[in-house]
């Protein structure tokens, strides 16, 4: 349970393995039926966004704490083309890729605190965190 | 053990294994495999030729002595074909050439290990005896020098474990294949468009929809909806374990298509976990009409095709024949 997990992403059917890696932790840290869902989907969509805009990189699984509360932390990892305004990638409906372009409004929804930076020819790096109720 | 064919195999698993000349070159500097590597196993070239053949029927007593590789050479023929292959595959060890068509030659032998299922642990231990056979040979005849033993073994192994490398990756890549190809035929199995009623069409969905199950089950929903001229459809996803804003907007397409082939889409089995999360996430299904259970579903297809279901009373069960009288 310390230890965190690295699942690399290079194909949809990684998507699915990071989601279940993520759903599997989030129910060993005492997350309700409900968080496990809300965890998988930010999973869900940030490996996608690896896949659909950098093609390969990595989800990183983190268990962490803070006095008493207990949480996990995803972190999406890629050295793809990066994203040049993330005012609009953050933004409801923005899409570059005719998907519904709720990918990363999407994830920064379900977790409780999301940062995101990305460097134009550097690649992107998600770092996302949901804590126990 | 070796047999050379398929050699359009071999230069998909290069492209697979993304085994350029530079990544070539990596592998050989992680093993530290420099020219005087190369010089070293020149000068092996001529003693490998004279021992060859004594190495080759030592190799073959060894791999006849157990019953887990004797069964790979019941067929003397084979016997004899594969010796002569597996000679030459020892011999270009020494010939001094390590370079794309040496990777190929080598990847060429996996393919044709992991197409018989020969274990890898067979192959790597037949590679220790042929090693120890070798190593028998150079000590009798440097034993006037023994010091240049070590390093010609040395730069022997390094070629060794080049190979090594490449005939594991072959069979993980050829396993990887046929991980996929399986998932390929559980993907077309597991999408049925059922006809309920006449006009109604159920479509259970079962485990998880990626770009292409959702692609194949949208045109399967479409021509099912022309063949059976259907005007409802039941789309269950009770058994869809997670539905992000990607599934949710393959859901949307599909409903959308269908409603252009003239049929309603209803979506039943929506998990309260699920509900939660498209609505955090934003996912507008407004323009879908989505139900809780299965139950429910066919209940509201069956209205919308004027369908009365009646309850007769008292209930006609009909009697198992042992319970019967």
């Amino acid at each position: 349970m310390d230890g965190e997990t690295r699942v690399p992403i290079c194909r949809d059917s990684d998507i699915i393995l990071a989601r279940q890696q993520g759903r599997a932790l989030a129910a060993q840290l005492g997350f309700s039926s409900i968080d496990q869902t809300l965890i998988a989907t930010a999973i869900s969509e940030v490996a996608r966004n690896i896949l659909l805009y950098a093609r390969q990189g990595e989800i990183i699984l983190r268990p962490v704490s803070q006095s008493e509360k207990k949480g996990i932390t995803v972190i999406a990892r890629d050295e793809g083309p990066g994203i040049p305004d993330l005012t609009l990638a953050l933004q409801n409906g923005y899409s570059t890729s005719n998907s519904l372009g709720l990918g990363l409004p999407g994830a920064k929804r379900l977790m409780d605190e999301f940062a995101i930076v990305s460097e134009v020819g550097k690649g992107t790096t998600v770092t996302m965190t949901k804590w126990t109720q | 053990m070796g047999e050379p064919r398929h050699s359009s195999t071999t230069l998909a698993l290069m492209q697979e294994l993304a085994l350029t000349e530079e990544e070539i070159a990596r592998r050989k500097a992680f093993l530290e495999f420099h020219d005087e590597d190369v010089q070293r196993l020149q000068e092996l070239g001529g003693l490998a030729q004279q021992y060859a053949d004594e190495v080759i029927e030592d190799f073959y007593r060894h791999l006849l002595a157990f019953d887990e590789s004797r069964r790979f050479f019941t067929d003397p023929a084979v016997l004899a074909r594969v010796k002569a292959a597996q000679r030459d595959y020892f011999l270009r060890l020494t010939r001094g050439v390590y370079d794309g068509a040496y990777v190929e030659d080598r990847l060429r032998i996996g393919v044709a290990h992991e197409r018989i299922n020969l274990p890898v642990a067979l192959y790597v231990g037949a590679y220790g005896f042929y090693l120890r056979a070798v190593l028998r040979r150079v000590q009798e005849a440097y034993q006037h020098r023994p010091a240049e033993v070590l390093p010609l073994f040395v730069s022997l192994l390094k070629v060794v474990f080049l190979d090594m490398g490449l005939a594991i990756e072959t069979y993980l890549a050829q396993r990887e294949r046929t991980i996929r190809l399986q998932q390929e035929a559980i993907r077309e199995l597991s999408t049925p468009v059922l006809p309920l009623r006449e006009r109604l069409l159920l479509l259970p969905l079962i485990g998880a929809i990626d770009a292409q199950r959702a692609q194949q089950l949208t045109a399967q929903l479409l021509h099912s909806i022309r063949a059976y001229r259907a005007k409802v459809v039941v789309m269950d996803i009770t058994g869809v374990p997670a539905v992000d804003s990607a599934v949710a907007n393959h859901f949307i397409q599909t409903v959308q298509a269908a409603r252009l082939m003239g049929a309603t889409v209803i979506v039943s089995g929506l998990s309260p976990e699920v509900a939660h999360t498209l609505v955090r996430i934003g996912v507008d299904l407004g323009m879908v009409h989505t139900v809780g259970t299965l139950q429910d579903g066919i209940e509201a297809a069956e209205r919308l095709l004027g369908y009365t279901v009646q309850k007769l009373e008292p209930p006609m069960l009909v009697p198992h024949p042992e319970e019967g009288q």
